[in-house]
């Protein structure tokens, strides 16, 4: 199984003979390359148009992060899986407000119902939030009732407003307390973890797109104005909640981090180096976790389940199947 | 739908999962991951070493050509010999479409792992199986959707099945 590789130190990584050779100050490491799906690059690394040509023959994809840990950007190899029949069909259902909508409100669905899973989780261990599980359930009746994807936008900003009321409550810690959603800069040590965290997610969506015959551009309910990526936004709202969310919750709960793993910079409240290695790892041993999956008879990872829904999203477009958004059961 | 052309590869899956033939003309090609595309791919690059040549003829493409006693002699070189209906169906193809160039070839049908080799020589009889496939193939290709998934024992190897049963 290849696997995601992670550069937190600085150095230069670059092609020697055919594999990966990655030099620090004190340290020199071979990463052989059939290895590798994608690198995440939070170190100060440098890389040359060599490296660059052999990562792209080899459709591996690099995901840079800023010193702060913000995502800066992509090195995405020009698109290998090119389907020109699949570009137009997803174009298609972009233009067309009704399926558009369609579409949109599947990823609204399945995002509230795994909020909800995460909400229940709790529920069973006690914890007083009924009131916010009733809340969003009133809410998302409003989802059908929809006309245009704006309208959705705001149920679905609606809906998470009120499911993040809940996260005081499950970790029950002042140091980490909401107060309310503040992206950048993220004016709290929680929001911080959850900028962190969310952006993880959007670039591991990203990753497996470019696996498929998708165009990343093209979103419906995060509207594409094909400057930036939008469907792995939208993917990405599915998978928070099971992911993120429980991966804060679980490195809180058994203080893993702690507030003395923050700083406050020009940027906000930060992560420092260590907690952000610990989150990181913590995200990746979610990632690669495997869940049965019924159809398919057989154990897939988190990852994999990114990709069969993006699989799911390219059946839907074809006419074949109308897509159902994954739903955790626990 | 334009510029839709049957070519060995279709041929192929014809006989295998008439759900592929129209994945594969889309252009939604299987997940590149799968090891058992990487064995197929291996196998080929790999053996009759000294044999292999990949020749186009308009829109097929050929393993190994060669003249052989006067006669040209196409080879195709498969990884078993489980789907020998598929692999010989697909050289007969190639061999039809060499004699609408004008060409009169035989072919020999290839599986290295086993040490075997089939002789293939058309006949009215295959041509006309040949033509039957080709407006069948058709028929599938310019359907709006394909055939819907069945569970058959090539879909555990298939490089299609997360897509399929995902
Ligand atoms: S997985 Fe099965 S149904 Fe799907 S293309 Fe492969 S053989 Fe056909």
């Amino acid at each position: 199984m290849k696997k995601v590789i992670y550069i937190f130190n600085d150095g230069e990584i670059k092609r020697k003979d055919n594999t990966i050779f990655f030099e620090t100050d004190d340290k020199k490491s071979y990463i052989p390359i059939e290895d590798v799906s994608d690198f995440f690059i939070f170190g100060e690394v440098t890389l040359n148009k060599r490296f660059l040509s052999y990562i792209s023959q080899k459709e591996i994809t690099i995901h840079f992060f800023n010193y702060y840990g913000y995502y800066m950007g992509s090195y995405y190899p020009r698109e290998h899986l090119n389907s020109g029949y699949m570009i137009l069909k997803q174009s298609e259902y972009y233009l067309n407000e009704d399926k558009r909508l369609n579409i949109a409100m599947e990823f609204v669905n399945g995002s509230y119902k795994n909020m909800l899973s995460v909400l229940k989780y709790y529920i069973n261990r006690g914890k007083d939030i009924s009131d916010i599980d009733e809340s969003i359930k009133n809410l998302s009746r409003e989802i059908p009732k929809c006309f245009t994807t704006n309208q959705l936008m705001g149920i679905e900003g609606n809906i998470r407003d009120i499911y993040y009321k809940s996260f005081d409550r499950i970790i029950n810690n002042k140091d980490f307390v909401f107060e309310k959603r503040s992206r950048r800069p993220p004016e709290n040590y929680l929001n911080s973890m959850i900028s962190f965290g969310n952006s993880l997610m959007y670039v591991m969506v990203l990753s497996e797109i470019y696996k498929t015959h998708l165009d990343p551009r093209i979103g419906y309910l995060h509207s594409t104005n094909f400057r930036r990526f939008t469907l792995n936004l939208d993917v990405s709202e599915i998978f928070k909640p099971i992911i993120v969310d429980r991966l804060i919750f679980s490195l809180l709960g058994r203080k893993m981090i702690t507030k003395e793993d923050f700083e406050e910079d020009m940027e906000g409240i930060i992560l420092k180096d260590r907690a952000r290695k610990l989150f990181v790892q913590e995200f990746d041993n979610r990632m690669r976790a495997t869940i049965k999956h019924r159809q398919l008879g057989r154990n897939v990872s988190y990852r994999r389940l990114i990709r069969l829904e993006l699989y799911k999203i390219e059946k839907h477009l074809m006419g074949e199947k109308p897509y159902s958004a994954f739903v955790s059961r626990w | 739908m334009e510029d839709i052309k049957i070519n060995g590869t279709l041929v192929w899956y014809y006989y295998i999962c008439k759900r592929e033939v129209w994945l594969m003309s889309r252009k939604i090609v299987a997940d590149q991951d799968n090891k058992f595309m990487d064995i197929g791919r291996f196998i080929h690059e790999n053996s009759y070493g000294r044999e292999k040549k990949e020749i186009s003829i308009g829109n097929i493409k050929v393993d190994v050509l060669k003249r052989h006693k006067g006669n040209v002699l196409v080879g195709e070189v498969k990884k078993s010999s489980k789907f020998q209906e598929s692999a010989k169906m697909q050289l007969a193809y190639y061999l039809y479409k060499l004699k609408e160039y004008g060409i009169d070839g035989e072919g020999i049908l290839m599986f290295p792992k086993e040490r075997k080799r089939i002789e293939i020589k058309l006949n009215d009889k295959i041509i006309a199986d040949i033509k039957d496939m080709e407006k069948k193939i058709l028929n599938i290709i310019y359907k709006d959707i394909p055939q819907e998934p069945k569970k058959i024992k090539y879909c555990k190897n298939c490089a299609y099945s997360e897509f399929c049963w995902s």
